[in-house]
């Protein structure tokens, strides 16, 4: 077993349960250490699922996993109170959202009341059932996952809730080789997370630790450049599906909010630290801003229209900035 | 002039039309310890409020003493002028790079880098470390100071007659020091002065501002420029070596690192840049 004392160290406890998928290994990490909830957008059977379970089995936290269906309420997420008749008195019957690592399966698939109770109790980290509130486990994580294949019969995240999420990650295909070594490790061998690599108090620890690493001023000025270049994205260009540019202006109707640039600061102390840093670099900045905008950049129609890539349009915004 | 390609670093450039691009000192012979001043000046035909990307040499055998910066716009584009008072510590031929600009060409609408020429100057004189040993120490230095104070006087005479005669003749610009075309890319400086003179410039000024300005030197001398980040550097082939990926390393923890770890990322910079130079 393997004893974790850094982050870096979990890192590679998860790599030997999940074949490929670094980003995601590394994007749930970064949630983690800095407190933050994460939104996965992907097709099905792209170890997900298995990517979230590893990590609580890792932790040694407790997983609850929450399917999301049009008939979900909210209650069955957050918990309810039922009368007890032996006792003669309500008894609260706590949701599985009380857990620290928190899988929402496919959260588009539920209404929208159901997805606001999920959110606030992200945002607020606590519940109110009846008269009584209830903290919520900390370490507290929610995973999110979306397919954006079946868009029939789903609620559409607002933006406005979309961006309770620290980031959101597109999960990809594997590799071929990637595919290969999947073959070899689950059809094959009988492979099983790894169990209580660190603790939730390392986690603690880290958070403290993330919250710590400096950065400098000259990496504050690059973060909020990157986050003011989409709203005001004039001078950047992007091709489009006939390979003529087209300004990135024109596909967006509002850029993001100064809550992505405190996401991309949370996000660049966390990954200096998985990193072994104790201050932040360009690069950090670099490899979480996909990360810390996608979900807050609220694009148009004409993104579709004119066959632009939305991670193609948000890498030309931060190619337009140069690094410090 | 080197046209760059980095689209970019280009949709930051200022669209200049540079009209005159120079590098002087005001003196030939600078006498050892006593400060001169080399002046950097830019004739730019639009009117700006200030000049970006003007990249001073790395002025390794110098000691640094002030930088004064003026700009003044007229009716015939802009003077930039920068003032920078050094002193040299030891005789000999001393050689000081160029200075650069990267701006956007108005003529062409290209990206480019002017280069100003380079400097020889010959210092002179007897250093005062080694005067501070010798019984006729103080008048030597006396003698030193004195003339300094003469040359100070007679070039600041001659500086007055020039700029009386000179506002007669063309009221709203004075003419740069030395009037000329963009100077044309001098020969590259071997990698190892370019590395012993970011091993100089560290020891003799271990601040976070030296630190930014070797990082940059060290990314132009692998084909990097400053608006990459470490990532992409280390990708580069000419940064392949792992004395060289160290010393990288080590730079960018000097540019970005807190206070408190500023000095140790310096001596690890210095070490790194040492084994650089023991690996050439």
């Amino acid at each position: 077993m393997i004893v974790a004392r850094q982050p870096a160290d979990l890192r590679a406890a998860l790599a030997q349960t999940i074949v490929g998928q670094e980003g995601v290994i590394e994007a749930l990490l970064l949630a983690l250490l800095s407190n933050g909830h994460i939104l996965l957008e992907g097709p099905p059977g792209l170890a997900k699922t298995l990517s979230c379970r590893s990590l609580a089995a890792a932790l040694d936290g407790e997983f609850k996993r929450i399917q999301f269906t049009p008939d979900l309420l909210p209650s069955d997420i957050v918990g309810t109170r039922v009368f007890d008749q032996r006792e003669s008195a309500f008894a609260t019957v706590l949701g599985p959202i009380f857990a620290n690592v928190v899988l929402a399966d496919e959260i588009n698939r539920a209404p929208a009341k159901v997805q606001s109770a999920l959110l606030e109790a992200m945002q607020e980290r606590q519940v109110t059932i009846g008269p009584q509130t209830y903290p919520l486990p900390d370490p507290f994580v929610v995973m999110a996952t979306m397919n954006p294949l079946d868009s029939e019969g789903t609620y559409a995240l607002p933006i406005a809730q979309m961006v309770r999420f620290l980031m959101k990650v597109n999960v990809g295909y594997p590799t071929r080789d990637e595919e290969l070594r999947i073959l070899d490790r689950f059809a094959i061998a009988d492979t099983q997370p790894l169990r209580a690599v660190a603790t939730l108090d390392d986690v603690r620890a880290w958070r403290k630790q993330a919250h710590d690493v400096h950065i400098d001023e000259k990496l504050k000025r690059y973060i909020v450049d990157l986050v003011a270049i989409s709203r005001q994205a004039d001078r950047v260009t992007v091709p489009t599906e006939n390979g003529t540019p087209m300004r990135v202006s024109e596909l967006i109707d509002y850029g993001a909010s100064p809550r992505a640039t405190l996401a991309l600061a949370y996000l660049a102390r966390a990954r200096a630290l998985l990193e072994g840093r104790d201050f932040a670099l360009p690069d950090d900045v670099r490899a979480v801003a996909a990360h810390a905008l996608r979900h807050r950049i609220g694009f148009n129609y004409r993104l579709t229209t004119e066959g632009v890539s939305m991670d193609g349009a948000i890498a030309a915004l931060i190619a337009a900035i140069p690094a410090p | 002039m080197l046209a760059t390609n980095d689209a970019a670093r280009s949709q930051n450039l200022a669209r200049l039309t540079v009209e005159s691009f120079t590098l002087s000192s005001d003196t030939a012979r600078p006498q050892v310890d006593v400060p001169f001043h080399l002046i950097v000046t830019l004739h730019v035909r639009e009117r700006v409020l200030e000049i970006d990307n003007l990249e001073l040499p790395i002025l390794a055998e110098l000691e640094l003493l002030g930088d004064e910066r003026q700009t003044s716009a007229g009716p015939h584009g802009t003077l930039y002028r920068e003032t920078i008072t050094v002193a040299a510590h030891r005789t000999g031929t001393l050689t000081i790079a160029p200075a650069t600009l990267q701006a956007i060409d108005a003529r062409d609408g290209k990206p480019k880098q002017w280069y100003t020429n380079a400097l020889r100057l010959q210092v002179g004189g007897v250093s005062r470390e080694i005067l501070r040993n010798d019984e006729h120490a103080a008048l030597a230095v006396v003698g030193a100071v004195l003339r300094a104070l003469l040359w100070a006087a007679g070039i600041a005479c001659i500086a007055a007659i020039a700029v009386l005669v000179f506002r007669r003749r063309k009221p709203p610009l004075p003419l740069p020091v030395q009037a000329a075309a963009p100077q044309p890319l001098q020969a590259p400086r071997s990698r190892r002065d370019q590395l012993q003179d970011a091993l100089t410039v560290l020891r003799a000024d271990p601040t976070r501002a030296a630190a930014v300005r070797v990082r940059s030197a060290i990314w132009r001398m692998v084909g990097a420029t400053d608006g990459e980040t470490l990532g992409d550097v280390l990708h580069r082939p000419e940064a392949s070596d792992a004395r060289m990926r160290s010393l990288l390393i080590a730079l960018e923890r000097g540019a970005f690192t807190y206070d408190d770890d500023l000095d140790a990322a310096i001596r690890d910079a210095c070490s790194a840049l040492e084994r650089s130079l023991g690996n050439l």
